[in-house]
Formats: structure tokens, sequence, C-alpha cells
């Protein structure tokens, strides 16, 4: 694969040995990296390099990573990871509800980090035409509403298959407790956290397979995403 | 009903405490007065019965008598009421009652006319010493709560009970007129002079004792041992209640504060050692990337060297300061050379820089101190300077003063707000300026250094004008001073 043809990704981190070492992962695994090392560069670089992903640090001089997320999220769709701490919860959270896609927290491993980047990827790429969604065994047709895993109908009650396939149209996408309720139940159940968990178990028992989830991935205190 | 009447009786009682009737006046009108008044109202009875005479039969006016008898047994008291009532039959009988200028004691009229003045003056004087009784035990009463009140405001409005035992010992003093008194916390023994009164709290545990002179008479001791002792009692238990409530608030808010700054350190440990961290192990991945050019390996392994010392260098910041804050930072001080440590610390600093700007005068004289201590407090005095310094030089600035020694640390930097000088030596204190770019230093450099400076028995402040840079300036005594300081 030639250099220009590569996907770029837009790296924002004030740290230059992390730019270093991303640059090399990230070419390493087929990828273009465009560092910047402040918010202000990310978001110039983004308009200038038009990159397919961004990596983005939480703490950052100057405009942080937040704020970096909500502004990217005002023009472009492009999907985003940020680079989080343990201690950093509510800005996780903040940056989930400015935009964000998905998080890894530091000190990260570098597959991790592109397996997520690939996962946020596949949901661009995804036809939003294309009524089926098929992931590992399992496919959806949003249209008909009919869920086959291994080619056999799976029953799923209607607010089961809205939830489902809420996950499935944001795959690799971490959805928040607050953003699934709101989407699938509506605004007012935002905090009922109970509801979402014994639907996702009731989901999880259908369609994952005996020995682990598959497709529904938890992110504890934070939300689910579909990782198929 | 009877919310009705106990209103009336507080009304009457409020109305009583205003003006005070004559009658119910505590001190008694001389016994002189009264015999004046006694023979006065007679001869003015005696007087008014003559043009009376003309409208009623004079047996019939001995009742004018009666106001005489009245007043004078409400006012004096049954002794001079009694003699009132004889004086009243008497001169009744020698001017009005037929024969006129004799005493005809024979007729049974004239005995009931003397017995009806004797049981006025009997019932008069009993309904009005009474009430005078009860006037003067209400009167005491208010003196005890005025007491109570006065020696609560005392006891209560310092801030600690033993600042306020003084004063309130003075106000006992006063009002039972003695020269002196004293309280004490805990017990403390009488002697010749003095007598010691047991103050105990509800538990019967004595808290306090209160000193008296021991010439105190009979009705002092009274009053002490019905009023002021229980009084105190009460007072005193409250006081040292509110003492160990002060306290208990106290701790608490230093229990507060060292969660603060635990959770700091966790804040600290959590971004401070994973940011080094994250480089580490990112270049390690890197570096076993199949792609990675020689370049980039260098670069990457100069990673791996740098962001490794930064992880040591934070590490031995957080054992420095867990050290002095658990007072296991003793100095072995010998003879120092000033020079030797300021050289030295540059070269942690700063290796091979000229970014940090030395000065030593020729003559400074050696300081007792701990030289590896030392090393590590300029360290991260120069490391604070250099970061604040905006890429200027540092000026490092050693001079004697008398035999003691002045070291100056000053940057160029943006200055620290008066607002914020006392904070800075806090640790995982960060000043405002580095939310421009935060997250730059521990936070724990300045805490480190002026533990260790003050280990060695020298003091470390700071003088800083915004806008116009910083200096730290670390003053080494002269080691006589020091000695006897």
């Amino acid at each position: 694969m030639s250099e220009a043809s590569k996907p770029k990704v837009l790296v924002c981190d004030d740290e230059i040995q992390i730019l270093r070492a991303l640059r090399v992962i990230l070419r390493d695994t087929g990828f273009q990296s465009v560092p910047a090392d402040s918010g202000e560069e990310a978001l110039d670089l983004a308009a200038v390099e038009a990159p397919q992903a961004a990596i983005i640090d939480l703490v950052l001089p100057g405009i942080d990573g937040v704020e970096v997320c909500r502004r990217l999220r005002e023009w472009s769709q492009m999907p985003i990871i940020v680079l989080s701490a343990i201690g950093e919860e509510d800005a996780k959270v903040r940056a989930l509800a400015a935009g964000a896609d998905d998080y890894v927290t530091k000190p990260f491993g570098p597959r991790e980090l592109v397996a997520r980047l690939e996962a946020v990827l596949r949901r661009v790429r995804d036809d939003p035409d294309d009524a089926v969604i098929h992931s590992d065994g399992l496919d959806i047709d949003l249209a008909a509403r009919v869920v086959r895993r291994d080619g056999a109908e799976v029953h799923l009650t209607p607010t089961e298959f809205d939830l489902l396939g809420h996950l499935a149209r944001n795959r690799g996408r971490l959805m928040t407790h607050r953003t699934l309720l709101a989407e699938v139940w509506g605004p007012q159940y935002g905090d009922d956290t109970q509801v979402l968990r014994a639907h996702i178990a009731n989901l999880r028992r259908k369609i994952e397979p005996a020995e682990g989830p598959r497709y529904i991935k938890t992110d504890p205190g934070v939300g689910y995403r579909f990782a198929g | 009903m009877a919310r009705a009447a106990a209103g009336r009786r507080r009304t009457l009682r409020a109305m009583a405490d205003r003006a005070r009737p004559l009658l119910l006046r505590t001190q008694r009108p001389s016994t002189a007065t009264g015999l004046a008044v006694a023979v006065a109202a007679v001869v003015a009875a005696t007087a008014l019965v003559y043009p009376l005479k003309t409208i009623a039969p004079e047996v019939s006016l001995g009742v004018v008598y009666l106001p005489a008898v009245l007043l004078v047994s409400a006012y004096w008291g049954l002794g001079l009421g009694l003699l009132t009532s004889l004086l009243s039959a008497a001169a009744f009988n020698f001017f009005h009652i037929p024969p006129v200028g004799h005493f005809t004691i024979a007729a049974g009229r004239n005995w009931v006319a003397l017995g009806a003045f004797f049981i006025v003056a009997a019932v008069t004087s009993t309904v009005a010493e009474l009430a005078r009784a009860r006037a003067l035990e209400a009167e005491s009463r208010r003196r005890e709560a005025d007491l109570a009140a006065n020696l609560a405001r005392s006891l209560l409005a310092g801030t600690s009970t033993s600042e306020a035992l003084g004063t309130t010992a003075r106000r006992v003093a006063e009002v039972l007129h003695l020269p002196s008194a004293a309280i004490e916390l805990g017990a403390v023994p009488g002697d010749r002079r003095r007598l010691a009164l047991a103050l105990r709290d509800p538990q019967r545990d004595q808290i306090a004792t209160l000193l008296v002179p021991s010439d105190a008479d009979h009705q002092v001791r009274e009053r002490l041992r019905t009023q002021i002792v229980p009084a105190l009692e009460a007072l005193i238990a409250v006081a040292l209640q509110r003492d160990r409530m002060q306290v208990e608030a106290v701790e608490t808010e230093a229990l507060r504060r060292s969660d603060d700054v635990k959770t700091a350190l966790l804040r600290a440990v959590s971004h401070d050692l994973r940011t080094p961290l994250t480089g580490i192990v990112a270049a390690g991945h890197a570096l076993g990337a199949h792609s990675v050019t020689d370049r980039e390996r260098d670069e990457l392994s100069a990673t791996v060297v740098t962001e490794g010392q930064r992880l040591s260098s934070l590490v031995d910041k957080l054992l420095d300061l867990s050290r002095l804050q658990a007072g296991r930072a003793e100095p072995r001080r010998q003879w120092t050379s000033l020079e030797d440590v300021l050289l030295a610390a540059r070269e942690a600093v700063a290796p091979g820089s000229g970014r940090i700007v030395l000065t030593v005068d020729p003559d400074l004289p050696a300081v007792l101190a701990d030289a590896a201590q030392l090393e590590r407090a300029f360290a991260n005095l120069l490391e604070n300077a250099r970061r604040y310094s905006s890429g200027l030089p540092v000026s490092v600035h050693a001079r004697a003063s008398g035999s003691g020694v002045v070291v100056r640390v000053a940057d160029r930097g943006p200055g620290i707000p008066a607002a914020e000088q006392p904070r800075i030596f806090e640790p995982f204190y960060r000043g405002s300026a580095d939310g421009q770019r935060p997250w730059t230093g521990s936070g724990l450099g300045l805490a480190i250094a002026k533990g260790f400076v003050e280990a060695n028995g020298a003091r470390l402040t700071v003088e800083s004008l915004p806008g116009q840079g910083t200096s730290f300036v670390v003053t080494f005594p002269e080691p006589d001073a020091e000695v006897t300081a």
C-alpha cells in the first residue's frame, strides 16, 4: 500500500514522545498519522488534511480534548477516540457526550488502540442505505426487523430490537447509558440504568454465545459498544 | 381561663418589677419613723373625730382610727401595729368616749374596739410581711438568674474555657464582695488562705475548683453553696463540652485536609506517573514495529530513557516528601561548602547547561548542614525556577551575611500573585499560571525544598512581583545564632 492511499489519522497529544511512538505504530498497522501537539493545531489539521479518524488526548494545553471533540463534531462525523487516564472519568464522559466515539485508557497497548480505531472506521464504511448489518455470524436486518444468528432467526421484543439496532448502527462506538436510554426509551429515562441493564442481559441471553459476550461489550460505569 | 390567669399573673409581675410599691420594698422604713407616723396618725384621727361627731354618734367613730392601724401595721409590722392599736383605743377612750378626759375601761364596747384594732393590726402586718418575704424571694431569684446569665456570658463568650475562667472568677468575687476568687480546671486542694469548692459535672466527676478566701463569712458560703456552685457547675460543663467539640471540629478539618492531600496524591500518581509510563510503553511497542527506521529507533530509545528518568525523578520526590512528612528526614549535619552543593544541584537539573548562572562570593563561609539534603532542596528550587523562567536564564547568587549565608534563586518568569504565595509550599499545589500548560511539574518540588531547608536549620522564603519574576531566598543563620535559637 502506498503512503498516500493509507487512511490518515489525526493524532493530538502534547507529549512529543507519544506522537513519535504512535507515528511508527500507526504506520506499521496501515495508517498514516497526522501529528498535532495542541488542540488548536488539531482543529486546523483536521480541516486541511481531512483525516479519516482522530485520536485526541483529553489533557491538552490551551483548549482541552473535550472541547476539540465538540468543535470537530460541529462539521465532521469522523470517528474520534480519546486518550484518558484513570481519574479522568468525568472528562471521559464529557468527551463522549461531546461526540467522541470511544476512549482508550493510558498507558494504552497499541494493539487495543488500533483495534478500536478499526472498529470505529468500520462504522463509517457501513453503507447507511444498507439495511442489513453483518457481523461475525450475526445478521441484523434493520428494515425487516429480523435478527439471525448463524442463519437461525432469533426472536426479540421490540425494545430489544431497538436497542440492538441502535448499538449496531453505531458499531465500534461506545454508547453511554444516558445516550442509549434517551434514544431507545426517550429522554425522560436518562438515568434509569436499571432498565437498560435488564434489557442488555435479556438481549445477551438471546444472541451471545454461551462462553461470553462477543457482540455487545460492557464498559463498566460508562456504557456499551457493539464490537462485532 | 387558666391561661388568662397565668397571663394576668405575668402581667402583674412585670408591672411589679417596673415600679415596686413602697409596701414591697425589701428594706423596712426605720422604727423611729414608724413611731412618729403612729403618733401623728393617732393624733390626726383623734382630731378628725371632733367634726364628725356632729353627724354621727361618737361610739361609731372608732373606725376613723383604722387607717392609722392599717398603715403602721403594713409598713412597720406587728409590734408597732399593736402599739398603734393601743394608742388609738386609749386616745378614743380618753378624748371621745364620755366621760371625756377619763379612761373608762369598764364599758364592754371599748374592749370590742381595742380587740378589733388588734385583729386588724395582726392580719395586716402578717399579710404585709408575707408579701415582703415573697418580694424578697423574687428579688433574690432575679439576682440569681442575673448572676447565672452574667457567668454564662463571661464563660461562653470567649474562644476557650480556660481563658474565660479569670473573668468569671472576678465576676463571682464582685457579686459576693470578696477581695478575690479563682476558678481552676481540675481538682485543686485548698490551703490556709483559700477555701476550695469542688465543681462537678452531672456524672459527679470533679471538673474544676472554685477558690475563695477562707475567711468568707457564713452568709457568703451559703450563697456560694446554693447559688454560685450549681450555676458554675452547669456552665463549666457546657463550656468544656464546647471546647471538646471545637477540638473535634479542628481534627475533622485536619482529617479532611489530609484526605485532600491523599486525593491530590492519587491524582498526581494517576497522571504524573502515567504520562511517562505511557510514553515508555508506546515507545517499546513502536520499537518492535517492522517498519521502524534507524532514526526512529534512536528517537524511541531516547524516549524510553528520558521518560524512565522522569519516572525515577518523580519516585524520588514522592519518597523525599513521604520521608519529610513522616519526620524521618534526620539530617547528618557537617561543615559543608555551599558552592559544591549548588554546583551539584545545577548538574543534576541541567547538565552542562548555561541556563543557570551561578555566582558565589569568594569568602562564603561553610554551613553546618546535610549536603545531600541541601542538594535535593536546591535541585528542586532550580528545577522550579527553570520551569517558570520562560526560557530566560535563572540566576543563583550565594553571599555571606554576617557569618551566615543567603542564597537567592531568581527567575524571570511571570511571578506569583500575592494571594498564591502562602500556598505554593503546600504539596501538590500548582500555581494558577500552570493552567496554561497543565501538569508540567509534580507540584512537589517547593514542598520538598522547604522541608529539607528547614530540617537543616535554614529558612526558605519567596519574594515575587507579578510580571517581574520570582526569587526564592534560602537564609542560613549565623552558626551561633542558630544554636541559641
